[in-house]
């Protein structure tokens, strides 16, 4: 790993060169709501002691609805027409450390077998500049789920806030290593010191639960009636997953222009709606919010570890501070823990 | 805070109700969250604060409590009018809910943060129902409630006086972040479709994709599908990820409702519903 230094200005240069080069910027919003393609560098916001935004930009990489094909009905046959894939690169400015490690997650279930050519595209296409997170509330828990405001992993590039509007710049992988080079001049050398010290100064989350234990606990609990007691709340409305960093479900619809042609989308979906698992005879095994609720629970610390070996959570707290009836994830994973040490 | 746990004490201990939906403190400081109180228990857990900002008459339409002996309800004002809209449309019986009435002086607009002049909620703004007009039992008393500008209504205003193409604009560039969760939907008392036109697929009325024709379709439609019901709580605007000023459609038809036909909704038990009756003097001039 090599350090470096890069001031706002040259920071302001650089995104600036990076949008000329017909690269795509995704920065955070003016608004905290999600993130957008920046146009004009001067409008830059690396947010690292501010809220996470509303929404997380993995619509960036898994897009929150998008063709996967194009189809023309002919006489006795059909033509099928593949849309093109995004060939530029995506810069990801200011990613806290809940976001950089999202796309490597979910990189995990969309090659697991069959290998899905549009996330796979724009993760490849993905330079992530991290940055240290100096933002903590009631809802944060990182470090419950193996990660810390500071854990360069998942960044491709790291920076830390230094005094005077300067950034201690991280070279983290050979991906941002080869990318960065045409850019050199905008950095000077930096002094692992000054970034030492200010991460050290960085306060991180309680701990508010063991993953592991939650794991452990679903298997002999699926009927346990404390995530019935949360579906009793529960709205149905899907905000956490759609908020969600690392949620990938998607549904597949076909949408028709007129009777000769259409395109086939492929759109998000959530595991909290009443119609997500409701099959064609009209039986729908989750029936209940509670059942709902425990798969959101179950893939995210169970399924996923149990088949990938990595949480489907990075602590960022979005759907908790989100949720329309306040519901808190870290919170349902705390009670888990507490009646699991029941036993 | 006592009289509403002994008022659900005695309700629960009587057998007057068989559960009770309230509000609880929740784990976090200037929040509470939903809570369904069937134990004398649980009844200690029950708040009212300025922070209880749900409206929790969306409960009160599931099937785990219809016409299953008499649900309680912990309402405010604007609470009681989506549960008189309820009654209204025939989605609940009067006689199968005991409303506990609060005394409401504003609550905020946003959960977690602390309640003042500048974060009081809209809909509490120009509230006509402090004292809920429906209740079985009133609990509290009126406070002077803190008074802010409406900047709700002066961005509608602003929209009004916009062109055709300059209001295509604003709602182009305000549906974009739509990410179609309908948390919206989710979240609104009155939309207790069982099947909501947006689910259904043969035909498919409203794309599921999250491009502009499908988020033009889906909000204009729920807007229309609320026209003389939206009682404006503004839950759809709260829970939406995306913070897309819904309030501005469905504020826009209560106040066509209004213009038109003298009709607020959520009001009058007995007024009949707006889109339930037909008088060949109804006025049409607004349909352009």
């Amino acid at each position: 790993m090599e350090e470096k230094l890069i001031s706002h200005q040259n920071m302001i240069s650089l995104v600036s060169d990076l949008i000329k080069a017909n690269h795509l910027v995704i920065g955070q919003d003016d608004k905290s709501i999600g993130w957008k393609r920046i146009a004009d560098a001067a409008e830059i916001k690396i947010n690292h002691s501010g809220i996470p935004s509303n929404v997380s930009y993995k619509e960036f990489v898994f897009a929150k609805t998008e063709p996967i094909f194009y189809y023309k009905n002919k006489k006795d046959d059909f033509d099928l027409v593949e849309p093109n894939l995004e060939e530029r690169k995506i810069v990801f400015l200011g990613s806290k450390p809940c976001d950089a490690r999202s796309i490597e997650i979910m990189s995990k279930v969309f090659n697991w077998d069959y290998k899905d050519k549009f996330f796979n595209q724009r993760a490849e296409n993905s330079i992530i500049f991290g940055v240290a997170c100096n933002y903590q509330d009631e809802f944060c828990f990182c470090t419950s789920v193996g990660l810390t405001p500071t854990t360069e992993n998942g960044s491709d590039i790291f920076l830390v806030p230094l005094a005077e509007n300067n950034y201690a710049f991280r070279i983290v992988t050979d991906k941002g290593k080869d990318f960065i080079k045409p850019y050199e001049k905008y950095l000077s050398d930096g002094n692992s010191n000054l970034s030492t010290e200010a991460l050290s100064k960085i306060k991180h989350p309680e701990k508010r639960f063991e993953s592991e234990k939650v794991r452990k606990w679903i298997t002999g609990n699926f009927e346990h009636k404390l995530f019935d007691k949360v579906g009793e709340t529960c709205l149905g409305c899907g905000q956490c997953a759609f908020v969600c960093p690392v949620c990938h479900c998607f549904d597949i619809v076909d949408e028709e222009c007129n009777y000769s042609c259409g395109r086939r989308m492929k759109n998000w979906d959530a595991c909290q709606f009443g119609l997500f698992t409701l099959h064609g005879s009209g039986h729908n095994p989750r029936d209940n919010q509670g059942k709902r609720y425990r798969q959101r629970i179950a893939h995210k610390f169970k399924y996923y570890t149990d088949k990938f070996d990595e949480i489907l959570c990075t602590g960022c707290g979005r759907c908790s501070r989100g949720c329309p009836v306040g519901i808190d994830i870290a919170a349902v994973a705390s009670e888990i823990n507490f009646v699991a040490n029941q036993v | 805070m006592n009289e509403l746990r002994e008022k659900a004490k005695e309700l629960l201990n009587a057998g007057t109700v068989k559960v009770i939906i309230g509000y609880a403190e929740s784990t976090t400081p200037n929040r509470t969250k939903p809570i369904i109180v069937r134990t004398i228990e649980d009844a200690d857990k029950l708040v009212f604060n300025k922070f209880c900002v749900n409206n929790l008459a969306i409960y009160l339409t599931r099937k785990e409590y219809k016409n299953k002996g008499t649900v309680g309800i912990v309402a405010k004002g604007c609470d009681v009018k989506a549960i008189v809209q309820l009654i209204q449309e025939n989605q609940i019986n009067k006689d199968d809910i005991y409303i506990i009435g609060v005394n409401c002086s504003g609550v905020v607009s946003e959960l977690g943060q602390e309640f003042s002049s500048e974060t009081i909620a809209t809909k509490c703004l120009n509230c006509s129902v402090r004292t809920p007009h429906l209740h079985h039992t009133l609990i509290g008393a009126i406070e002077e409630m803190p008074k802010r500008n409406d900047h709700n209504f002066e961005t509608m205003q602003k929209l009004e006086a916009m062109s055709s193409d300059q209001k295509w604009n604003f709602w182009e560039a305000e549906f974009e972040r739509c990410v179609k969760c309908y948390a919206c939907r989710q979240a609104c008392p009155l939309c207790y479709c069982e099947r909501c036109i947006a689910d259904k697929s043969i035909p498919r009325w409203i794309e599921s994709s999250a491009h502009t024709r499908g988020n033009f379709s889906w909000n204009i439609i729920r807007a229309f599908h609320l026209a003389g019901r939206c009682i404006g709580c503004n839950e759809c605007e709260r829970a939406c990820p995306a913070e897309i000023p819904l309030s501005l459609l469905n504020r826009k038809m209560g106040m066509v409702a209004k213009k038109e036909f003298d009709y607020t909704a959520g009001i009058g038990l007995d007024t009949p519903t707006l889109v339930g009756t037909y008088d060949v003097n109804d006025r049409e001039e607004f349909i352009k």
